[in-house]
């Protein structure tokens, strides 16, 4: 299920806490970052059966949504971050 | 006093925070600053009192040195409101309505960008005239649809000036 209205809201305001705090340079307005979270968000609805197809077994089995969750993050990020 | 001539000015430091939805006090590179956040409206509160030589024929206008956290574009939307000390509650705030202005972020986060916010004397001003006490509350309208800017904004100083 896609993350409610609220939780997009707090997430939100989480990223740009930590862009803050990390004093990261940014060049787009509150509403474009909004836009991104969302349609990440949307996007990982639309696809989160094909990347949980993409984990090979045992481990699409073995670990649960949180830790396959975790999984991609780390990923993600030692990739793009 | 002339108009242009600086009046009072107030740092960071010397913020009174109201109990909750205040601004963060914070440094960068060692400078205090107070964090405005980009989500929800804080508020940061100076008092002072008006200089005798404040001579009441316009007003006064407000100089907030700003600079962004981390966006190199957008605006931010900041308000001001004064609260005159005679005659009020001290249990109790008693501000003037808020005025507005949109102030636009440095290409280069870091730099200082000043916005300006005139007050006529009067109410704008809560009747504040030469001699009396009085609160400053400056806020980030976060929730104001002009208020654009990414992340924190981080105020570095605050002067009052006649008009």
């Amino acid at each position: 299920m896609a993350l409610t209205e609220q939780q997009r809201s707090n997430l939100h305001a989480e990223i740009m806490q930590t862009l803050s705090r990390e004093q990261e340079p940014v060049g787009i307005t509150k509403l474009e970052l909004r836009a991104a979270v969302d349609a990440l968000d949307d996007f990982l609805e639309t696809n989160a059966s094909a990347i949980n197809t993409a984990i090979p077994q045992p481990a699409r089995s073995s670990l649960t949504v949180s830790q396959k969750a975790r999984l991609l993050a780390y990923v993600t990020l030692r990739r793009f971050g | 006093m002339a108009s242009g001539d600086t009046l009072l000015s107030f740092g960071p430091l010397s913020n009174q925070p109201p109990a909750s939805g205040y601004a963060t006090l914070d440094t960068r590179n060692s400078i205090p600053v107070l964090d405005f956040d980009a989500a929800s409206i804080e508020s940061a509160v100076f008092s002072g009192s008006m200089p005798e030589n404040y001579s009441d024929a316009t007003g006064i206008t407000i100089e907030i040195d700003w600079t962004a956290s981390s966006a190199t574009s957008g605006n931010v939307i900041w308000g001001i409101g004064l609260e005159r000390g005679v005659g009020q509650d001290i249990d109790s705030d008693g501000f003037a309505s808020n005025v507005t202005a949109a102030g636009a972020a440095n290409g280069t986060s870091g730099i200082q960008t000043t916005t300006s916010i005139a007050l006529t004397k009067g109410a704008q001003m809560d009747s504040v005239v030469a001699g009396d006490r009085f609160r400053l509350r400056l806020q980030r309208i976060a929730n104001d649809g002009g208020d654009t800017m990414t992340g924190d904004a981080e105020l570095l100083a605050i002067r009052i000036i006649e008009t």
